[in-house]
């Protein structure tokens, strides 16, 4: 039997492999291929983690990376599959990406009213945007974003013009073929919101079938006084993994709210860092994650308060149900200098099962001293006196627990602003307790 | 319509009711006072089928039957309500969704044919409930009793009270926390209520509600026990000379 660290060196030669080989056969452009050859150096160096390895300290990738994976090309989705998925209040602000490539037949931009989305090879031409692309790729510290750098080979850049108000929320569906053979896909996006603009996205995952890996990365780039909402919903089929890394950077006074919810997989990892670089900006982050069988989601959080004033806020709600597994590891970092900074961070378990697991880890780093900053974490079954409160009132105990349950999940689900969505997960990531209650 | 005898029931092996006797009639307002910590509210968890408290000793027979051998559930849909003295949160439940699902857990209870209450039907309903205790329509769509204030969260407790229609009451200091306004509607309410063929018992520490509200006896617990029982005025006097009198000797 081979160990852990002969495994992961193997794999690591895999991807190494896999990437030469495609670097020759690829059509993407040179601009592309100079990110790709920069992103497989930083992997090298980077290499996939150990046990120990301290941004992977719940999650265990061995056998995810050891996979032999074929990259997955722009294949053919029914029209069927892709309005199962969609939003009908953003028909004409949709993006298909079909394992990480654009679908223009699919995809519909009317509705985008002076916003600009190109690919990112297009956008490779300015040299802001190149420059930035560029010190990601060499500076970036998650292994699996750094695979996205390697592999990704168009990408979409939206580039939300200054004082525009987009009306619709831009929908952004990244399906997964999957199919017999594992197959490996990396999306990726770029996104920069003029100064004083306000924009909304929803980014979701879903698969047509099992058996892939998606390995995604997203910017978002506030300029001074932009405002962006971000719907994430993590949708994928049970037995694919998942990896998303999102980078968020905040000029003055600008505003992003998040709203995530995960809906596990074999495997899924969402890897969150946000610097608020300037005075005034804010930032807010929910998550809801809903677990059962053997299903694992885990987070991965790193907020940088680096200059005064600003807000981060965050809450995490996560329900477990028989094996599931689920963490949490979030830091707040205050600079020094980053005075009267504002944070707070809740994480709330919810443990249905004796087998369900729940790492939380919620930290603070603060260098500045005229701060206000509180974490918590609580892991907890379900509330005895709620339970009796709703039972005095005459609904049965097991109709009880499951309204407690949804509505546990329901507090973050009902924040997020586009009802279509919410429907949606009420339907999907709801219907998951459903079955088990009932 | 009740009947308590001897009854005993303690927490985690401290004994907190230490044989209460209590007899309730069709039609009979029952007020029950007496200081912090007698076991009031300890009485009516019991009644309600609060898991945590045990019975050891006594019998209670409602309606001809053992409560004590009831869920709480069922004993909600035989007819009894219990108005909390501290009404729990639990955020993420729509209020006026609860309510319906309340609504229409005793609807099917009386009659298993039955169907749901179109929600449109339930919202009628609700809005003339809401009117008979003044609540505004604003609290529909909140969480129920998330970020309420103690009053809003006793009127809640009676706009429940008003849509479950119980047979019998038992209001936990439903009056404390209330100004005057909504002490008028919430006794309005329970006025309505008392309609001949219920039952209310009212735990309350305040003369103030029994102005409102014409109660049949007072009873007075402490240390677990009742240890008086009279009529409207014993309320009074109460308030004018405290409890003192009367406990003192009982320990
Ligand atoms: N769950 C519990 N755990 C521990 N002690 C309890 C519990 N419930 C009741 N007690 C104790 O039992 C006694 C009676 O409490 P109870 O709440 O019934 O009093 P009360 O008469 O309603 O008082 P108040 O007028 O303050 O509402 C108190 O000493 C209380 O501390
Ligand atoms: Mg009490």
């Amino acid at each position: 039997m081979s160990t852990t660290t002969e495994e992961t060196a193997q794999a690591e030669s895999a991807f190494l492999e896999l990437h030469k080989g495609r670097q020759q056969s690829t059509q993407a452009p040179e601009a592309v291929k100079e990110l790709n050859q920069a992103g497989i150096q930083r992997f090298e160096l980077l290499k996939f983690p150990h046990s120990k390895h301290e941004m992977f300290t719940y999650v265990r990738t061995v056998d995810t990376v050891a996979t032999p994976y074929a990259l997955a090309g722009p294949e053919a989705v029914s029209k069927e599959f892709i309005e199962s998925a969609s939003y009908s209040a953003c028909e004409q602000t949709r993006l298909v990406l079909v394992n990480g490539f654009l679908n223009e037949e699919l995809s519909n931009t009317e509705g985008m009213n002076g916003v600009k989305v190109s690919g990112l090879s297009e956008a490779l031409g300015q040299a802001e945007v190149r420059d930035y692309l560029r010190s990601g790729a060499e500076n970036e510290n998650d292994v699996f974003a750094s695979l996205n750098a390697a592999f990704f080979s168009e990408g979409i850049f939206i580039d939300v013009p200054a004082d525009t108000a987009l009306k619709s929320p831009v929908l952004l569906l990244c399906i997964s073929t999957g199919g017999e053979k594992p197959k490996a896909s990396f999306p990726r996006l770029l996104v920069r919101a003029g100064r004083g603009s306000e924009s909304n996205f929803i980014v979701k995952f879903v698969g047509q079938r099992e058996n892939y890996l998606v390995d995604a990365a997203q910017d978002f780039i506030l300029e001074e006084n932009s405002c962006v909402g971000l719907t994430q919903i993590q949708a994928d089929l049970g037995n694919s993994r998942h990896f998303c890394k999102t980078r968020v950077r905040q000029k003055k006074d600008s505003r992003f709210n998040l709203i995530g919810s995960l809906s596990g997989a074999r495997l899924a990892r969402d890897h969150f860092e946000c610097r608020l670089q300037e005075p005034g900006a804010e930032m807010s982050m929910k998550g809801v994650t809903v677990l059962r069988d053997e299903e694992q989601a885990h987070r991965f959080i790193r907020i940088h308060h680096e200059a005064p004033h600003c807000v981060s806020e965050q809450n995490f709600k996560n329900v477990i149900n028989d094996q599931g597994r689920s963490s949490i590891d979030g830091t707040v970092i205050v600079n020094q200098g980053a005075q009267l900074t504002r944070s707070d961070q809740l994480i709330n378990n919810l443990m249905l099962s004796d087998g369900a697991h729940a790492d939380g880890k919620p930290n603070l780093m603060i260098f500045a001293d005229d701060v206000k900053c509180t974490h918590g974490n609580t892991v907890g079954q379900i509330d005895g006196d709620q339970l009796f409160y709703l039972q005095t009132r005459g609904l049965s105990r097991e109709a009880a627990r499951s309204l407690l349950t949804t509505s546990f999940a329901q507090s973050i689900i009902e924040s997020i602003p586009h009802p279509e969505a919410v429907a949606d997960l009420n339907d999907t990531l709801l219907k998951k307790l459903e079955a088990k209650n009932g | 319509m009740l009947e308590i005898k001897d009854l005993h029931a303690g927490f985690e092996g401290t004994e907190i009711i230490k044989g209460v006797d209590l007899t309730i009639k069709k039609g009979e307002v029952h007020a029950i006072m007496g200081p912090n910590g007698s076991g009031k509210s300890t009485l009516s968890k019991v009644l309600a089928g609060h898991p945590d408290y045990e019975v050891t000793g006594g019998t209670v027979t409602y309606e001809g039957k053992n409560l004590l051998d009831m869920e709480p559930e069922a004993r909600a849909l035989e007819g009894i309500f219990m108005g909390f003295q501290y009404p729990v949160e639990i955020p993420g439940v729509n209020n006026s969704e609860f309510l319906r699902m309340a609504y229409n857990a005793r609807l099917l209870y009386k009659d298993p044919d039955a169907e749901e209450i179109d929600p449109l039907d339930f919202e009628e309903i609700l809005d003339a409930k809401m009117k008979l205790v003044e609540m505004d329509h604003k609290y529909k769509e909140r969480f129920l009793n998330d970020g309420f204030s103690g009053g809003e969260k006793k009127k809640n407790e009676i706009l429940q009270m008003a849509i479950l229609e119980p047979k019998l009451a038992i209001l936990d200091e439903t009056d404390s926390g209330l100004d005057i306004d909504a002490l008028k509607a919430v006794s309005q309410g329970i006025n309505r209520l008392i309609s001949g063929e219920n039952a209310v018992i009212l735990i309350t520490h305040y003369q103030r509600l029994l102005e409102y509200i014409q109660p049949h006896f007072v009873h007075v617990m402490s240390a677990g026990k009742i240890v008086k029982s009279g009529e409207k005025d014993l309320a009074l006097q109460l308030e004018a000379q405290g409890y003192d009198w009367l406990t003192a000797p009982a320990t």
